[in-house]
């Protein structure tokens, strides 16, 4: 679905991490061959959705960070894919520097060379596993409105590096960052997912109401991030969790979210890059920078250990603005205006212009930079709202492919649906499917060149490209991947049938993941297994599927 | 308007605009005419409601039954028609109840057609049987009746397609303001789609502050601007700018600053020579924008302020009394300014103005603009204040930078103003406001405007970069900051 490309460009550029995927190992076991962002979520590669997602918002410069292993997969994807082929130009650059493993931090990938040589300006950072229906335009609304730098201070261009400090929007405390985090818990919810520890606070009323449709009534501070498994560990360590009086000095009212999930969406200006970068010790992005980044803002004295006041020093950017961009010159002319001070909405910071009585005004602290603030966008939960969604264990995935599959397509919707951006074109694309199926259309997906024989029963599934069901075959909340082959007579409940598998003739399977290019003998029953050629047959994550096997249940009926 | 709980007089009321007319007809023609199908809940709803007033005139009538001189039928049909009037008119239970009272078993032989009335007249035996002819013509009778009804039913739900907009500010109104980036143009600056989101949520508010973004902002738009092949920088150039300019105003409308500074640019982007090379003339441009703020704003400001400051080191004991409007409540953030800077504030709303101005020496007015002809264009509330300190005897002086000033003229805040969107009005996080539903309340419209005109006689003095200044004198200086 090529998109038109005239929409506006909104300022940043993104950077698309590509992980292994350690929760979904099943299919990820070979990441030379099929890393995790190749994994079809719907039948298209997972890392369409924040390609698609960056695209729709006016992105074009978008570069995927992945270890050189999996480097190869990705560029010929990006070059093969009929779905990643079909976005818009221009494409995005794949990114993988040498000493890059699987398992680098975040923030570490940011500390390259190669990756701190590409951002030029404010940056947004994504996960590959992003499915986000919230169009990313609102985000950055939000953003511009809170934190975007006064007066042009902010966005990036050739000669303009965003990093002028002294501009009156740092001067304010803004530029800060925005980060979105979600409901997990909630009446689709698998268990297993993992959640993130957030202290927010509300922020400043507005001087006039946000207008309708704005995020801005669910734009909090962030005061305090982590995930809930540190948060565990404190807990057991030291018996309870302590909060620093600083924090309840600072902020009185404040709100601990302990089930919502970190989107890993994240909207940064220009100098968290260097941020990062002063700071060896930061190893992921959610933990680490935000957490300290939100923690040095109420803090005494973090802001100085985070080296902050280094990087926002205006004498030392405006030397670096005197080389950089020399031909401007005077940038010290916006050095001394304040835009902020200026507004009538803002509390200007009066000093007085004479130093006749010093005793009366207080010693202004100069090195003390206000911190621009790290924002949260708490994503709501209802019925009609978008979805986010990080897809990063099987349950996920089958949850997330299955909710995809009962979109509408976008040629000859239903009357009474608009297509979401997400919709296939068609939701069956497959001609050949024989007589006598019994296919439940709107809630099942099937992609070209798959055989479906006589007296197959389909429901709520996905099936890919090249598979061959044979006859009798009955599906049922199942996710199958490109050429799979189901023999005849087999029963398969909630299972998700990796790449090139096959199940042989009247296998009875439940909620089961068979890996790539695994083959299942003749009339093999089995619930809630993992069939993997290393970990071998027996050998299954019970605990794990226990939990699944209820999420299944109930999503199952929930569809039908 | 009647209360819809009287069904049988509401129904009739949607036709009484015709009745007179068709009154008159059916008066004088009597027998003549049998009144079409669809038209025959009017007539007969006349018929019913002369009724009573026939039936009061009936030994009049009775004798020359049939035989009416012209003069005679003129005259009834005077009658009748005043009659009707006076039923209008009156609206009393009493005269009204009657013709429904009438209409009730009217009506139910009707629906029943059992036949002509007994109770009638001959001549209205005549007519009626006429009419319950139509009337079986018209089995389909109470249809059209009931879409009547069915009218009337969804007539509450059309305030929701009301115009909410106040009629003498129509001309105000024009497209609702932009909410979000979605169709701005693809040539608009990030810079410029921030700026212009914050200047519509109120972030970078007031003219000056508003003035010095936007130039600002049109910094990095020139830095980043790459002249296209075939096109000269300054023939371009401001058609890059006007696209810019355009998404803007659908943001919010320009403040006359903001006209002025926009005005300045284009004309020193014209003045660039085609020949310069393009980095230079960028450069140029980016230095002439920086030397603007400088003087206009930054240095204008800081001479106002010296010319206007009852100088904090003087040991003058001072107070200042903010006084603050909503629903933008600016006034809070200054005096908060003021109250960190350790000076005695005191703050009031509007409404106590003419109570906190007793306490007053003098008045300091910000300004949106100056007009041509003296008067002040400020935030709505300004004219006020002024007035009240006019009617005290205590002199208005004005702080304005002279880029402030227009060349325009205005006599009343009507003509020339800004409409803000009226939600703005609602209290916020307020969620048991009797406002909070006003767009389903019909006839209710709120207004939210932005500014009003001070007429100069209450302004005492104007002080602008230059000096200090009668009200009259501005449009001098206005000239004067064109032409330098």
């Amino acid at each position: 679905m090529p998109h038109s490309l005239g929409v506006t460009f909104p300022g940043f550029q993104a950077i698309i991490l590509c992980g292994p995927g350690v929760s979904l190992n099943t299919f990820t076991a070979n990441p030379e061959d099929f890393p995790k962002a190749l994994v079809p979520i719907a039948n298209r590669p997972m890392v369409w959705y924040p390609l698609d997602w960056c695209y729709r918002m006016g992105i074009t410069n978008i570069h995927l960070v992945t270890p050189p292993a999996s480097a190869f997969a990705i560029t010929t994807a990006l070059a093969q894919n009929p779905h990643l082929t079909s976005l818009t130009l221009p494409k995005p650059d794949v990114l993988s520097p040498d000493d890059l493993s699987q398992n680098t931090p975040t923030a570490e990938i940011f500390r390259h060379p190669e990756v701190q040589a590409v951002i030029t300006g404010d940056f947004i950072v994504l996960p590959c596993d992003l499915v986000c229906e919230l169009p990313g335009e609102a985000l950055v609304e939000a953003w511009m409105i809170h934190q975007g730098g006064l007066g042009g201070a902010s966005h990036d261009s050739d000669d303009y590096k965003g990093s002028n400090m002294g501009l009156g929007g740092e001067n304010g405390g803004r530029r800060g960052g925005l980060g979105v985090w979600f409901e997990t818990k909630g009446e689709d919810s698998t268990k297993g997912t993992e959640t993130d520890f957030v202290i927010t606070t509300s922020l400043p009323q507005p001087a006039a109401a946000p207008s309708e449709g704005s995020l801005r009534s669910h734009i909090s501070k962030v005061l305090y991030s982590t995930t809930t498994d540190t948060l565990r560990d404190i807990m057991e360590e030291k018996k309870g969790f302590l909060i620093r009086h600083g924090l309840i000095r600072k902020h009185g009212r404040i709100r601990m979210l302990t089930t919502h999930r970190d989107a890993h969406i994240y909207l940064f200006p220009y100098w968290v890059l260097q941020m990062i970068k002063q700071n060896e010790y930061f190893d992921s992005i959610s933990e680490d920078v935000v957490g300290w980044w939100a923690k040095a803002g109420w803090q005494d004295g973090l802001a100085e250990k985070l080296q902050l006041g280094k990087i926002f020093d205006p004498t030392s950017t405006s030397e670096r603005n005197g080389g950089e961009n020399g031909s401007h010159g005077s940038n010290n002319v916006e050095d001394d205006i304040d835009i902020a001070s200026m507004s009538s909405t803002y509390t200007s910071a009066l000093c007085s212009s004479t130093k006749s009585d010093p005793a009366k005004i207080k010693p202004t602290k100069s090195p003390a930079p206000s911190i621009p603030p790290m924002l949260s966008y708490i994503h709501p939960t209802g019925p009609s709202t978008p979805l986010i969604r990080r897809v990063d264990n099987s349950h996920l995935l089958l949850q997330t492919s299955l909710y995809l599959a009962t979109l509408p397509p976008t040629t000859d919707p239903p009357a009474d649906s608009t297509p979401s951006p997400f919709s296939h074109k068609e939701k069956i694309s497959s001609t050949l499917i024989a007589e006598k199926t019994n296919i439940h259309a709107p809630t099942t997906l099937i992609a070209p060149n798959t055989t479906i024989a006589t007296h197959a029963v389909i429901k709520s599934s996905v099936i890919g490209a090249n598979c061959v069901i044979e006859a009798g075959v009955r599906l049922t909340g199942c996710l199958i991947m490109d050429g799979v082959t189901i023999g005849e007579k087999s029963v398969l409940q909630g299972c998700i049938i990796g790449r090139r598998a096959v199940v042989s003739r009247e296998c009875n399977l439940r909620e089961c993941e068979v890996q790539e290019g695994f083959k299942i003998e003749e009339g093999r029953e089995a619930k809630g297994e993992k069939f993997m050629v290393f970990e071998g047959l027996e050998e299954v994550g019970v605990d794990d599927e226990d939990g699944g096997v209820d999420g299944e249940d109930g999503m199952a009926d929930h569809e039908a | 308007m009647m209360p819809p709980a009287n069904v049988e007089g509401g129904s009739l009321l949607p036709q009484d605009p015709d009745s007179p007319k068709d009154l008159l007809q059916n008066g004088a023609k009597e027998q003549v005419v049998p009144a079409p199908c669809d038209n025959t809940m009017a007539s007969e709803g006349n018929v019913k409601g002369t009724n009573g007033t026939q039936q009061k005139a009936k030994p009049a009538k009775g004798s020359n039954d049939g035989k009416l001189s012209g003069k005679e039928l003129k005259d009834k049909a005077k009658a009748e028609k005043a009659a009707r009037r006076a039923q209008q008119k009156g609206g009393q239970p009493g005269q009204q109840g009657q013709p429904v009272v009438d209409l009730g078993p009217e009506m139910q032989k009707h629906s029943d057609l059992k036949g002509p009335s007994v109770t009638g007249a001959t001549s209205a035996q005549k007519f009626q049987h006429k009419r319950t002819g139509s009337a079986s013509g018209g089995f389909q009778k109470p249809i059209p009746f009931r879409p009547a009804q069915a009218h009337a039913a969804p007539f509450p739900e059309e305030p929701k397609r009301e115009n909410k907009n106040v009629a003498l500010f129509d001309h105000l109104y024009g497209n609702p303001r932009r909410t979000t980036l979605a169709g701005a143009s693809k040539d608009v600056h990030p810079a410029v789609l921030a700026l212009g989101l914050q200047m519509r949520n109120y972030v970078i508010c007031g003219s000056s502050a508003r003035c010095v973004a936007t130039m600002l902002a049109f910094k990095r738009v020139i830095e980043a601007y790459v002249t296209p092949p075939q096109n000269s920088l300054p023939r371009h150039l401001t058609t890059h700018l006007s696209s810019q300019i355009e998404y803007l105003v659908s943001c919010r409308p320009l403040s006359i600053s903001m006209g002025n500074a926009i005005r300045w640019l284009k004309v020193k982007i014209s003045e660039v020579d085609v020949s310069t090379e393009e980095s230079a003339a960028k450069t140029d441009l980016c230095n002439a924008i920086d030397n603007f703020i400088t003087e206009k704003i930054t240095v204008a400001d800081q001479v106002i302020e010296k010319e206007g400051s009852i100088r904090y080191e003087m040991a003058t004991k001072f107070k200042v009394i903010v006084v603050d409007s909503r629903p933008l409540f600016e006034g809070k953030n200054l005096a908060r300014a003021l109250a960190d800077l350790g000076i005695e504030v005191q703050y009031s709303l509007t409404h106590g103005i003419s109570h906190v101005i007793k306490d007053a020496t003098k008045v300091f007015l910000g300004a949106h603009a100056m007009m041509s002809n003296g008067r002040l264009y400020s935030r709505v509330g300004t004219a006020l204040v002024a007035m009240t300190a006019r009617e005290a005897d205590v002199p208005v002086i004005v702080c304005c930078e002279s880029i402030k000033y227009t060349e325009r003229v205005a006599l009343d805040s009507f003509v020339h103003n800004e409409v803000a969107p009226p939600e703005e009005l609602l209290i916020q996080g307020e969620t048991s406001s009797p406002l909070l539903k006003w767009l389903d309340v019909p006839n209710l419209q709120l207004l939210n405007l932005m500014y009003d005109l001070t007429p100069a006689e209450y302004i005492t003095m104007v002080i602008d970069e230059s000096g200090y200044l009668p009200p009259s004198s501005v449009p001098f200086m206005q000239r004067l900051s064109v032409n330098s």
